[in-house]
Parts: C-alpha cells; structure tokens; sequence
C-alpha cells in the first residue's frame, strides 16, 4: 500500500472500526462492574439508611430490634483498627527496611523470606483464624479476646503492609541515598534521616489500605472468638465481637427487622472503610512525589 | 605562586601554565598500581599518579574508561556496589584509604563528592545545606554554616530570601550549586566532582566552571569530565584514560598519560591521547 | 564569567604592549647610536635583541595555549590572530633595529653625510611615532586612529625616496659612497618599520571590523582612507 502525499485521511476503514469495537468493549467491562456494584449499594442504602441513628451507634445489641444498637461492635472495630496500626506498621515497615537497605540478596534465607512474603499475601483468612485459635487462644492460653483479634488480623495484613513499604522505600531514588553517604552519613542515618521520610507517604497509604482491608473481615475473627452476641462493651484482654460479625449475626435472625439492622450497619461499615480509602487516597495525591 | 624563571628543566608548557614546580606542589593522593574489578570483572587496571593541592585534576577519557569507577575509589563509594573490589593502593597524606582500619564515614567527611545528576533531597534549600553539619555533629552555629556554604557556592544571593523553600524548586544550574554547598558545609578538604555539568545548560556549566575556579584556591578539586574543553579550560593538570583489552579480551580501563593540562592539549607524549583530545578516536 | 580566561587574554595583550615598548626602546637607542656614531650603545642594541626575541617567544607560546585551552571564538578568536600577527612585526622591528645597529657600527669609520643624519632622525621619529601611534590604537581599539597610519606612512616613503636622490648625489668620494650604500639599508629598514606599523593598524581594524583588508593596494596607489 503506497503511501499518497497529501492525503491524510485515514488509509483504512476497517482498522478503525476494530478500535471503536475494542473501546465498546472497555466500556462494557467497566460497567458490568460499576452497575453491579451500584445495585449492590442502592439496595443496601434504601433498606437501611432510616435506621443509621443513636440508636444504632450507643445502643448494645437486644432481641428485641427496636432497641437494638451496634455500639459494642463499633467500638470493638475501632479498638482493632488502632491496635492493627499499632502492631503492623512498625513490624511491616521494620522489615521492609530490613529486606531493602540491609539484606543481602544472595544468601538464602533472605531470598526465603522474600518468597514466602509474596505466598503469605495470597493466603485465604480463614486459614489465619485457624492459626489464630490453635496458637494464640489455645496454644499460648490467651483465650477468646480482643487482643487475639488483633495479633490475627495484624498477620493478616502484615504481608500487604510490607509490600507496600518495601515500594515506597524503593521508589526513593539510589542517587538520594548516594548524596547523604557522600556527606559522611551512616547506613542508619541514611534510612533513618532520609529513605524514612521520603518514603512515608507510600508507606501511610499502604497502612492505611491494609488497615482498611483488615476490618473488614469476618472469619478470622469468628474463629479466634468474636462471640456473636455480646452486649457489653469490649475491652483488649475481654470478649469481643466486631461489626462484620455482628452483621452476620443479624442477618443470620429471621425477623425482618434485623435485616433492616443489618443493612445499617453495614452502611456504618462501608462509610467507615470508605472514609479510610478516601483519606488514604488524598495522602497519597498530596504528598506523591514526583522523582 | 613563584615560578623559577632560571630552571630551564622546567616543563615549558608548566611554565607557561604558571603551575608551580614540582617541589612546590604537596602531594594530596597517591595512587599506587589502583585496579578495580566488579565481580571478578577488571573494571580498571595498574593506575598510578599524584594529586596536589590546591589543583584542579581532571580525568578524561572515552566511556567505559574507568575514570568513574577511580573517582569513586578516593571517597570509599565504591563500598556501595556489591561486588566491588579495589586493590593496590590509595596514600591520602601518606595514609593508605583502604588501610584495614579505615571507616569509610571518617574518609567522606573529608572527601566530599558531587554526581553528576543533581541530587537535593526532598527537603528545603535549608535543610539540605544543613544535613551534612547535623549528621556529622556540626550542629552549633548552623544557621552561619549554611550561609557560608551557599556563598562559597555562589547561590546565597539567590536564595537568601527562601531558605525553607523545597529545593526541588530551583533550577538545574542551582541544584547543582546546592549540591555544592551541601558538600562545602561539612568543611571538607577534597572535593570530587563526577561530571557535575554534563546535565546543565552552557550557561550554568559556565558557572560551575568558574566556581570550580574560585574553591581551588581553598579546596582540592578532583573532576571526572567527558567534555575534554572543559578539562582544557578548568584543569590544571589532566589524566588521559582509555579502554584497552585484557586477557580474555575483556574492556579494562587504563591510565595513558598524566601531565600539565597545557601539555595534554598541546604536546601529548602518546599518541593515543593526541587521537582523543583531536576528536580521532575511535 | 569566565574570568580566568578574561585575564589571560588581558595578560596576553599587556605583555605584547610590554613588547612593544621594548621595541620603541631598541629603535630609540639604534637612532641615537646612528647619530652619534657610538659602537657600545649599537652593540647594547644589538644584545638587547634578545629580550624581545624572549618576550616573542612567551607570546607565542601564550597564544598557542590560549587557543588549546580556551577555544576563543568570535572577538576573542580575532584578538588572538591579532596578536599572533602583531606579535610577528613587533619581532621583525626589532630585527630591523638590529641591523641598523650593524650598519652603524661597519660606517664607524666612514665620512657622514649631515644631511642625511638629520632626515634619519626625522624618518626615525616618524617611524617611532607610527608605531605608537599603531599600538595605542590597537589597545583603545581606534579605528580611526589605525586608519590615520596610512597617511604618516605615505610621509615616511617619500623621506625614504627624498633619501635615495640624496645619496645618488653624494659625489665622487669612494668613502663616502661607501656610507651611502649602507645608509640607503638603514633607510631601507626605518621604512620598513613605518610598514609594520601599518600592518598593527591592519590588524586594530581586522579586530574592531572582522574584515581583514589591506589598508593601501600596491596596485592602487590612489586608494585610501
């Protein structure tokens, strides 16, 4: 096909209907998620918007559902969140400083590591809330409480965390690291003065993702003994249950009304995970550098 | 800076450049027989020459010469390559750098270095000049530190009105002075420059030049360069490396010939040099 | 910017300044010896050579570094030629000083003419001041100033013709002929050197214009400026 100077339109007609029938098809796949997902949340607001109220937030949980409220699981979900944070992030973000700055890739156990951190993210829950009962209730003899929700769902999400923080910390240029050991810095002083702060805007993200994908889970939980029935209020080392369970718990209720209370507090969960993704996604815009 | 007029064994081209002779000149570096290989691989090979104070010293040569990976030896960079190995010998005032005892961080405190890309930190102007002095425990008077460092680096002006401004805000030509007075706030005695302005426009690389002018008269600069005009117009003396086979027909760097930039560009004794520096090479 | 080089090239041309005054000194003194028949101060002329041939030879290793090192351009590259050029006459002058100096002492012996030693002094002053003249043009960067070289030029040449008619009418006096052959030489070289003093005006123009041209065409005579 020989090329006409001076005629610019284009040369043929067919490869231009393939790329309008790809596009079609890119649109189709984004909506087919976007509707579902809409319907999903549509239904879940109309049944259960009218009953978000105080009642919802500062009331225990009862038989009768009138009265019934989700403080206990609120509360026992914000006590896990911190607890969460305060665990994962230093173990995530002390490893992942250990695997880049100080490892060294050659020697096996290091490569190990590597491996099964990557294997570890890909594990289903459940298999933590199994491990979570055999050794943390039962094995150590903690027994059915909070702190073991924590420490479960802290491995749970402790893989993400360190992937996270092991990208942000690689993502700082070699040549930053480069100019501080020429100044006469110390390895230590490096990651500490440098590789850290440059690094903590991915690592606040990823914490933030991690966190948020953490309190959404039900079956480690219900193993390591979120009761589904629990009308007072939680504390670390006392029996516990969380929202996602005591959603479950209602739903699994055969009056009507509790399914209403289950769509509430479900609308409480999703607005707390979606506040966290949200925030996390505007750290991430505002202090996102640009190497 | 007296030169002998009577001593007709001088080097002509050395006395026209005005260097002082020989016996006048105090030996900063003494490179003795230096190779580096990279995992086993010979990088550079058998380099051996003085560096004096209060010169300029440039190293040119085409890529792939080495005269990246020997300037890094002076300041123990070459630590942070896996794989790296150096041997023979480097005397910094009679002291052997890769002696067994020596700390890399004593030998960068006053071996100072600056790369090629400019590298501030994401931080401010401020914070960058006073990294060195706070990690180094220089942290009295600092404010008077980081003043007197971005003025030898000829940026005080500049950026006197902005010091907490991000330093990813200036221009290239002014990271490159920032990196600069970064290196000259630790009070170094060397300073190595890894081809500090091949990412800088002619105007900017006119002003390093001339900073590079100005610092030798308190600092002993050492400076990796592919542009052979600049080291004709900045060194004072110059090191012709090139690229030569080994054994098992591996590229190795070596050192061809090291003399008064004068001479390098008028009267080169190799013939490899005179091919380089007349643009036949290669 | 670039102030290293700026004081090179301004190293460079005082030096050839400093060169020329050498050479003023040389011409100054080979009048005198001529005038006054002295054979020591010839011969310190004679020996003084040496110092501009020194100062000619540090020039000249000056420009060759400057141009390796410096790759001037534009003004700069021109100043260099100039200096490469004027450096070249300047050296020629004090050879022609030299040579009179050598006729003066081969004549100590022989009659002089007084006529002719006066027109000598003058051509001798002309000769002296075209050539400060040239070189103050050449540092103030004076065209006009070059340009006027032309016309104290044309003086010198019909004092140099004036002086052959002279010496054609010496007389029959086989000494005295003698003296004028040798004389005509140093008439000879003191026209010369006005010439070389053109060729620096040549080259104040060639650096202010970046035209090199000559300022007087042998083939046409009529021109000037």
């Amino acid at each position: 096909m020989s090329v006409i100077p001076g005629n610019l339109s284009p040369a043929s007609r067919r490869s231009l209907w393939i790329g309008r029938v790809f596009q079609g098809f890119l649109w189709l796949s984004l909506a087919i998620g976007f509707v579902m997902l809409g319907a999903l949340l549509v239904q879940v607001f109309k049944e259960g918007y009218k009953w978000v109220d105080a009642v919802l937030f500062f009331e225990p949980p009862s038989t009768d559902p009138l009265i019934a409220g989700a403080e206990p699981a609120i509360l026992a979900t914000i006590y896990l969140g911190i607890l969460l944070l305060l665990f994962t992030v230093p173990l995530g973000v002390g490893t992942a400083i250990y695997l880049e700055e100080y490892a060294n890739r050659e020697r096996w156990y290091n490569r190990l590591l590597e491996v099964n951190i990557q294997n570890l993210a890909a594990v289903p829950s459940i298999v933590y809330g199994i491990l979570g009962l055999a050794f943390l209730v039962r094995g150590i003899g903690l027994g059915r409480v909070l702190l073991a929700g924590a420490m479960i769902l802290t491995l749970l999400v402790l893989p993400t965390v360190i992937i996270a923080a092991r990208e942000a910390i690689r993502a700082v240029p070699g040549t930053i690291r480069d100019g501080a050991y020429a100044l006469g810095a110390t390895k230590w002083q490096v990651v500490w003065r440098q590789v850290l702060p440059a690094a903590t805007p991915g690592i606040a993200t990823g914490s933030i993702l991690a966190l948020s994908r953490g309190l959404g889970e039900t079956a480690p939980l219900l193993l390591v003994g979120a009761l589904t029935y629990v009308a007072f209020n939680p504390t670390v080392l006392g029996e516990f249950t969380a929202l996602p369970v005591q959603i479950y718990q209602w739903i699994a209720r055969p009056q009507e009304e509790f399914r209403t209370l289950a769509a509430s507090a479900i609308i409480v969960l999703l607005g707390i995970l979606l506040t966290l993704n949200a925030f996390a996604i505007w750290l991430r815009n505002r202090y996102e550098r640009r190497w | 800076m007296s030169v002998k007029m009577t001593d007709v064994s001088v080097n002509l081209a050395e006395r026209e450049q005005r260097l002082p002779p020989k016996e006048f000149r105090e030996v900063v570096f003494d490179v003795k027989d230096l190779g580096v290989s990279y995992n086993g691989n010979p990088a550079l090979q058998g380099v051996s020459l003085e560096v004096y104070r209060n010169f300029v010293t440039a190293f040119i040569g085409p890529s792939g010469c080495g005269k990246s990976t020997f300037i890094r030896c002076f300041n123990h960079m070459n630590d942070l390559i896996p794989g790296a190995k150096v041997e023979g010998k480097i005397l910094y005032h009679g002291e052997d750098l890769y002696g067994a005892h020596v700390d890399p961080v004593e030998v960068r405190k006053r071996i100072g270095m600056v790369f090629q890309k400019p590298n501030p930190f994401p931080k401010s102007i401020y914070d960058n000049v006073a990294f060195g002095p706070r990690v180094l425990g220089m942290d009295d008077a600092l404010d008077d530190r980081v003043e007197k460092a971005l003025t030898q680096a000829a940026l005080w002006d500049e950026v006197k009105g902005r010091l907490k401004a991000s330093a990813l805000s200036l221009s290239g030509g002014q990271q490159q002075r920032l990196c600069i007075a970064r290196c000259l706030a630790v009070e170094p005695e060397v300073i190595l420059m890894d081809e500090p302005a091949s990412a800088l426009d002619p105007i900017a690389t006119t002003r390093i030049e001339d900073l590079m002018h100005e610092l030798k008269r308190e600092y002993t600069i050492v400076v990796v360069t592919h542009n052979m005009q600049q080291a004709a117009r900045v060194a004072d003396m110059t090191a012709f490396f090139s690229v030569t086979r080994a054994g098992e027909g591996e590229r190795v760097g070596l050192l061809v010939e090291y003399d008064s930039t004068t001479k390098i560009f008028t009267q080169p004794s190799d013939k490899r040099t005179e091919d380089y520096v007349t643009g036949r090479f290669g | 910017m670039r102030l290293s080089f700026q004081e090179e090239l301004d190293r460079l041309e005082a030096h050839l300044q400093e060169e020329a005054d050498l050479v003023l000194r040389s011409l100054r003194g080979a009048l005198k010896a001529l005038e006054t028949q002295d054979a020591e101060l010839a011969d310190e002329v004679i020996a003084f050579d040496d110092e501009v041939d020194d100062r000619y030879l540090a020039i000249g290793q000056g420009i060759e570094q400057l141009l390796a090192r410096q790759t001037p351009v534009a003004i700069d590259l021109r100043l260099v030629l100039a200096v490469l050029h004027i450096n070249l006459g300047l050296e020629r002058c004090a050879d022609l000083c030299v040579t009179i100096s050598k006729l003066t002492k081969l004549s100590a012996d022989l009659p002089q003419d007084e006529a002719l030693l006066e027109a000598f002094e003058e051509m001798g002053s002309r000769a002296e001041e075209m050539t400060r003249v040239a070189m103050r043009s050449f540092a103030e960067r004076d065209l006009a100033g070059a340009e006027s070289l032309v016309v104290l030029d044309e003086l010198i040449d019909r004092a140099n013709r004036r002086v052959v008619e002279r010496i054609l009418d010496l007389g029959p006096n086989p000494e005295l002929r003698e003296w004028g052959l040798r004389m005509i030489v140093v008439s000879r070289c003191l026209e010369r050197i006005g010439d070389h003093a053109v060729d620096i005006g040549e080259q104040t123009a060639y650096l202010v214009t970046g035209e090199f041209r000559e300022f007087t065409d042998a083939s046409r005579p009529d021109q000037h400026h």
